[in-house]
């Protein structure tokens, strides 16, 4: 398994190949048929299609939208979903990371830590929060560590995966060069290791967010996941709706950007 | 190497730690270290775990959450690759659909219960949809991938030939970007769990989800670890049964 | 290259840093306690708002939590002192062996006139009791608790046999769509939904569970661990009188703006939409023979296997 069979959540427009290039234009005809379905909406809400609390016109959820913006609310929401997002990725990182690394090179920890590993991977996440309230409450150590434990395993697999396919000749030349392990981890293990890594970053980028959301929403008190819930509970679906579309553009931005990233950082990503 | 062979490699030793694990958790609760009603002792969950299972009382979730997730993950698999290959090779399609994709999978699913509630109900139809939701962006995104990546070569061999468009698709483009199509589905398996859970849990019918749910709501604690663990055995059967047949479909995968 | 990958650390370790809350006020004892955002605990807020709670030395932190799914496993897990929640789920977690008790009453539902949590059918359905309900289906939000409880209590009550109806799960905030939509035949709803339902038309009252059942019925509750009742004694009766004094200024200010403004403040509902339903004067203390018939319900509907020593339960406080 190499590091571009991994599937990633990066974009549609990137291919193994690079970027495919589009003709100006060509999407237009996809802008136009979300513009019809934002219409259609619009429409369904006012001439009474639909009728529900939950169904408010587009417009107003527009208006909602630039109110929360301007209010601020939406941002102070959305900084502590990021700030239990960031701390929780931060730490699967550096975990999944060190741990692919060492179980890759060492058999004896692998033998220890890999079945437990391979024990809680399948479990999904919204089974764990309830058994983990009781014992962590519901504060951020709870969402944080949700957090940290979904985005680990993407992690922590391509990293695993990476070193351990590394070209034996490559260990075997440095081993014959006799450098100390350090530099064989920063010199030959990492930059041979590091598109896999990339791949399991990205995919938890996008993970460690809807995780964040999820728990909040759940058990939540702050944030956007319990904002969404909160509005629900006091009949506001406008302000709802419009937490969604922010909730979508941060996933969205925090894709792009670590794409933007790792093209500058990796240079030779996708290359393989 | 495969991390997978490696650890089948390992035999009877892969049970060691686990047991380990669960023996120092044993201990500690007979010790007294642990709260016995927060944590109860991997013994007692067994117990009720065994009872469950004895009773039959395991099957009725247990076939609502595998009976539900295997629909909306079929429909996924069928749809992402079906979507992933028109817009890999048809620029109209792209054209049309790349919008609409880029702004509906950046959006937590979750999020999208209460729509769904509005329109579908509260039961089957929502929980089908949430899952077809988690599953299909991933198995789209991977096949579309996967079908842009093809050799050139492949492509142009197939329309010097003459051979129709259809008979492209089927016997050119999709066994060559299988791996990758399989890629996506491993991705959108462990999805589409997290999101039939969740929905059991929202919509509470019947299902491992509600169960888990209902128990900690009833402080059943036992009972609730025992649930779990039939999510867990569940979740792990999934991804080992998933690993079987991608190993089938795709033998040279893994020999690299 | 290297400058990006600084400025990205620099970009997670801020947002790692952000500030997780305010600065705590100094010299004051804290107290957090876990609300669900409805009127009933608005006698709490206008404690806070007033200041009876700083002139007892304690600073109250709530914590919303809608729906009030994360109210007492939050309270097990440490991360609440008091909890607002209701009465089965109370008994439920002392018959699992928590250590929780009652420390101060919440609701108490004497008048029907007054109660805005009906049982809520179509208008066409033609069904009007208990008895028409059997062979369909009623949405409550939770199974095996007290929405749950009172509408099979209300069903026995009106000639039905709760066994013959379905009892569905919905969220209260798609009850009325379940219900209009002929998803479900009947809802037990409470505000603010139960009011924009009744307010459109086509949808009934047939009933008020709680207090055509049980007339002054204590719903709600406050709960803390009798660890914390034991070791902070002080503390808590400080945060009854408090709380006591809030429940004095609520019933006193019934209909006034300025209670309504306080709750639209914590729930975020409309203050328009608050003022369609008259609000229900609150009680100082808990009923220990209305716990007991709960308690005797949750008996007949197999929730509880045996009676409970209320005595223990209930706080001598609350009384």
């Amino acid at each position: 398994m190499t590091a571009a069979d991994i599937p990633d959540d990066a974009s549609i427009g990137r291919t193994r190949t690079g970027t495919v290039r589009l003709r100006p234009g060509s999407r237009a005809p996809g802008v136009l048929l979300i513009v019809a379905l934002l219409l259609l909406w619009e429409l369904s809400s006012r001439a009474g299609w639909i009728v529900s609390a939950y169904w408010p016109p587009v417009s107003h959820i527009l208006a909602a939208a630039v109110a929360q913006l301007a209010g601020g609310e939406i941002l102070v929401s959305l900084a502590a979903t990021l700030r239990r997002a960031a701390i929780g990725y931060v730490a699967a990182s550096v975990a999944g990371i060190a741990l692919g690394i060492v179980l890759a090179r060492n058999r004896a920890l692998r033998c220890g830590l890999l079945p437990l590993i391979e024990i809680v991977r399948p479990m999904p996440t919204p089974a764990i929060i309830p058994p983990l309230i009781l014992f962590l409450g519901v504060d951020d150590a709870l969402k944080i560590f949700i957090v940290a434990l979904a985005s680990f395993f993407p992690i922590f697999t391509t990293t695993f995966v990476g070193v351990a396919s590394i070209d034996d000749t490559l260990i075997q030349t440095a081993r014959t060069f006799r450098i100390s392990s350090t530099r064989m981890l920063y010199g030959v293990v990492l930059p041979a290791t590091l598109p896999a890594i990339a791949a399991g970053l990205r995919t938890a980028t996008s993970l460690c967010l809807v995780v964040a959301v999820l728990s909040e929403m759940i058990a939540g008190s702050s944030g956007v996941g319990y904002y969404l819930v909160e509005m629900q509970y006091a009949m506001r679906p406008d302000l709802m709706y419009a937490a969604v579309f922010y909730l979508a553009l941060t996933g969205y931005a925090l894709n792009r950007g670590f794409l933007a990233l790792e093209a500058r950082l990796i240079p030779w990503m996708g290359k393989t | 190497m495969s991390h997978r062979s490696e650890a089948r490699g390992m035999g009877l030793w892969s049970l060691a730690s686990p047991a380990l694990v669960l023996c120092v958790w044993e201990l500690a609760g007979r010790l007294g270290w642990t709260n016995p009603i927060l944590l109860p002792r991997p013994l007692q969950i067994i117990e009720v775990f065994l009872g469950l299972v004895s009773s039959g009382a395991v099957l009725s979730p247990l076939l609502h959450t595998v009976g539900l997730f295997m629909i909306g993950y079929v429909i996924a698999s069928l749809l992402g690759t079906a979507l992933g290959i028109a817009m890999a090779t048809s620029q109209t399609l792209y054209g049309l659909l790349e919008p609409l994709v880029e702004s509906l999978r950046p959006i937590p699913k979750p999020a999208l219960v209460p729509v769904l509630f509005l329109f579908l109900g509260i039961g089957k139809a929502t929980m089908i949809v949430l899952v077809v939701l988690a599953s299909v962006f991933p198995v789209l995104i991977s096949t579309f991938q996967g079908v842009r990546g093809l050799d050139p070569v492949l492509l142009e061999t197939a329309r010097t030939l003459q051979i129709s468009r259809s008979r492209t698709i089927f016997s050119v483009i999709l066994p060559a970007s299988l791996p990758m199509i399989l890629a996506g589905m491993r991705v959108a398996l462990g999805l589409g769990l997290v999101l039939v859970i969740l929905a059991e849990m929202l919509a509470g019918e019947d299902g491992i989800g509600f169960r888990i749910l209902d128990h900690e709501r009833s402080f059943q604690v036992r009972e609730m670890f025992a649930w779990i663990v039939v999510l867990v055995a569940l979740g792990g059967a999934m991804m080992k049964l998933f690993e079987i047949a991608e190993r089938r479909l795709v033998p040279w995968r893994g020999r690299s | 290259m290297r400058r990006a990958f600084v400025l990205f650390g620099l970009l997670m370790m801020g947002l790692v840093a952000l500030p997780a809350s305010r600065a705590p006020a100094a010299d004051l004892e804290k107290l957090r306690v876990s609300i669900i955002p409805i009127g009933d605990v608005a006698p709490l807020f206008a404690a806070i708002q007033n200041g009876y709670f700083r002139e007892l030395g304690l600073e109250i932190d709530t914590t919303p939590s809608a729906g009030g799914a994360a109210g007492i496993p939050g309270l097990i897990g440490g991360s609440f002192d008091i909890v607002y929640g209701n009465v089965v789920s109370a008994l439920l977690a002392v018959q699992q062996g928590l250590d929780v008790k009652v420390i101060a009453a919440g609701t108490n539902l004497a008048d029907p006139a007054m109660d805005a949590t009906p049982i809520l059918v179509r208008s066409d359905s033609g069904i009007k009791s208990g008895k028409d309900l059997e062979g369909k289906s009623i949405a409550v939000n939770t199974r095996n608790n007290v929405i749950w409880l009172y509408a099979r209590a209300w069903v026995k009550a009106t000639g039905g046999d709760p066994e013959r109806v379905t009892f569905k799960e919905v969220p209260f905030p798609q009850m009325e769509d379940a219900l209009r939509q002929q998803r479900v035949d009947a809802a037990f709803m409470v505000p603010p939904f139960s009011i924009v339902a009744s307010q459109k038309g086509g949808l009934t009252k047939v009933g008020h569970p709680y207090s055509d059942v049980q007339p002054g019925v204590d719903v709600g509750q406050y709960i803390a661990t009798g660890k914390l009742v034991a070791a902070r004694p002080e503390t808590i009766r400080k945060f009854v009188t408090g709380l006591r004094r809030g429940v004095e200024w609520y019933n006193a200010n019934l209909a006034s703006d300025e209670l309504f403004k306080l709750i639209s403040g914590y729930t975020r509902v409309d203050v328009a939409l608050l003022k369609m339903a008259p609000l229900p004067a609150l009680p100082l203390r808990s009923d220990m023979s209305q716990v007991k018939k709960t308690m005797d319900l949750m008996i007949e509907n197999k929730l509880l296997p045996a009676p409970l020593d209320l005595q223990k339960i209930i706080d001598p406080l609350a009384l």
